[in-house]
C-alpha cells in the first residue's frame, strides 16, 4: 500500500509539477531586444533553404513565367514587376535584403519597416488570427505573433495573390509562419515557412539571417521619379527611351 | 545572338542573391553588359531621386554636334551608403562617365562610374555591378 502511494505521489509529481516547472522556465525566459536596424547577410551556418514544390498546374504556371522572364531578359526587354512599378515586394519578400530594415518593439506590437519602398508590416502580439475570409487581401497580410522561449512566432495570412515571391504563385490560403530568433552565431534569423495546401505539395522553409547595424539611421525611400512604365505587352519601358526629355 | 549569349549569364548572376532577398527596382537586362561607353561632357541634370538617380550629360560627337545622354544610377539610399552625396555633382560640371549602353539607344545607359570635375573618380554601387564589362 505504501509502495502504491509512493508511486501515485511520484506520478502525480511528474504529471503536475514538471509541466509547471517547464512553464515557469518559459515564463522567465526574457523577451530578447530585437529593436534596431538590421541588414540581411549571407550566413553559411543557417539551415539550407528548402524549395517550393508546386502541384502540377501551378508548376506549369511557374515554369511558363520563369521562361517568359528569361526570354524577355535575353531580348533586353524585361517584364514588368511590382517593384519596377514602385509597389514594393510585400510578404515575405520584404524581409530580405539588400536594403536595411528596422524592427520596433512596442506594447502589444512588433513593427518592421523595410527601407526599400518604405514597406511596413505590423505583427500584433497575443491576438487571435482572423480567418482568411475575414481578411482583405493586402501586400503584407494580417500578422499576429507571440513570444515563445525567446523566439517571436509570427503567423501571416491574407497576402494578395498578385504579390509573388520568386515568381511562385500562391492561393488565398497561403500562410506564412515565421520564427524570429537569435542564432548561436549572434545573427538574428527569420525562419520562414510557407504553407499553401492548394498550390504546394508540402510546406517549405528558408532562413534569412541579419546582422545589426548599430549606428545606422534609416533613410527615407520615396519613389519620386519612376521613369519606368509597363507597356501594353507587360514589358518594362523607360520614359527616356528617346532622350529628349 | 552573340549578345544574347553574353547577357544570359548576367541575368543568372543577378539571380544569385541572398536567400529571401527583395527584388531590385527593375531588371538591368535592358543594358548591354558586354561593353561600355565613355561619355565626356557637361552635366545638364543631376537627379537625386529614388527609385534611381539620373545623370544627364550633353556631349559633343566627332562632328561637333551635341548628343544628349541619359544615364541611370541606382537607389540613392544605396549610393549614400556607398559614400555618394548629392553635392558631388551639379549642373554645368564637366564630367566623364562610363556607362553600359541600352540595347535600344546608345545615348541611354546604366551609369558605372563618374570622374568629377576635380579628377576624383567614383564607382556606382550597382548590385552585381562587376558583371558589367568596361571596354575601351
Amino acid at each position: 500500500m505504501m509502495k502504491m502511494n509512493k508511486f501515485i505521489a511520484l506520478t502525480l509529481g511528474l504529471v503536475v509539477v514538471a509541466p509547471l516547472c517547464a512553464s515557469a522556465q518559459k515564463a522567465v525566459q526574457p523577451i530578447p531586444d530585437i529593436t534596431g536596424v538590421w541588414e540581411a547577410v549571407r550566413d553559411t551556418t543557417a539551415p539550407a533553404a528548402g524549395q517550393a514544390q508546386l502541384k502540377p498546374p501551378y508548376l506549369k504556371e511557374k515554369q511558363a513565367l520563369t521562361q517568359a522572364v528569361s526570354e524577355a531578359n535575353s531580348k533586353g526587354e524585361p517584364l514588368s514587376t511590382t517593384t519596377q512599378r514602385c509597389l514594393g515586394d510585400g510578404m515575405p519578400g520584404m524581409m530580405g535584403g539588400p536594403f536595411p530594415m528596422e524592427i520596433l518593439q512596442s506594447k502589444g506590437q512588433v513593427t518592421i519597416i523595410q527601407e526599400a519602398y518604405t514597406q511596413v508590416r505590423r505583427i500584433y502580439l497575443d491576438k487571435q488570427q482572423k480567418s482568411v475570409d475575414d481578411v482583405e487581401p493586402s501586400f503584407f497580410g494580417s500578422s499576429v505573433g507571440h513570444w515563445d522561449a525567446g523566439a517571436l512566432i509570427a503567423d501571416t495570412i491574407g497576402v494578395k495573390q498578385e504579390v509573388l515571391y520568386r515568381n511562385t504563385p500562391h492561393s488565398k490560403d497561403m500562410r506564412i509562419r515565421e520564427k524570429i530568433y537569435f542564432a548561436a552565431n549572434g545573427f538574428l534569423r527569420d525562419e520562414v515557412t510557407i504553407e499553401d495546401p492548394v498550390v504546394l505539395e508540402k510546406p517549405y522553409t528558408y532562413t534569412v539571417s541579419y546582422r545589426r547595424l548599430p549606428d545606422y539611421q534609416m533613410l527615407e525611400y520615396v519613389c519620386e521619379d519612376n521613369r519606368y512604365y509597363t507597356d501594353e505587352q507587360g514589358k518594362q519601358r523607360m520614359h527616356s527611351d528617346t532622350p529628349s526629355r | 545572338m552573340l549578345l544574347r549569349r553574353l547577357i544570359r549569364p548576367v541575368t543568372l548572376i543577378l539571380g544569385l542573391v541572398i536567400a529571401g532577398s527583395t527584388q531590385a527596382h527593375h531588371s538591368f537586362a535592358v543594358y548591354d553588359s558586354s561593353r561600355s561607353v565613355t561619355v565626356k561632357g557637361v552635366v545638364t541634370k543631376w537627379q537625386w531621386t529614388n527609385p534611381h538617380a539620373y545623370l544627364e550629360i550633353d556631349s559633343r560627337d566627332a562632328a561637333g554636334a551635341i548628343q544628349h545622354f541619359v544615364l541611370e544610377g541606382t537607389s540613392i539610399n544605396i549610393m549614400i551608403r556607398g559614400g555618394w552625396r548629392s553635392s558631388m555633382i551639379k549642373a554645368g560640371d564637366q564630367v566623364t562617365a562610363v556607362a553600359a549602353p541600352s540595347f535600344n539607344d546608345e545615348r541611354v545607359g546604366l551609369l558605372l562610374e563618374v570622374t568629377f570635375a576635380n579628377g576624383d573618380k567614383r564607382d556606382m554601387p550597382i548590385p552585381a555591378g562587376y558583371t558589367f564589362k568596361r571596354t575601351p
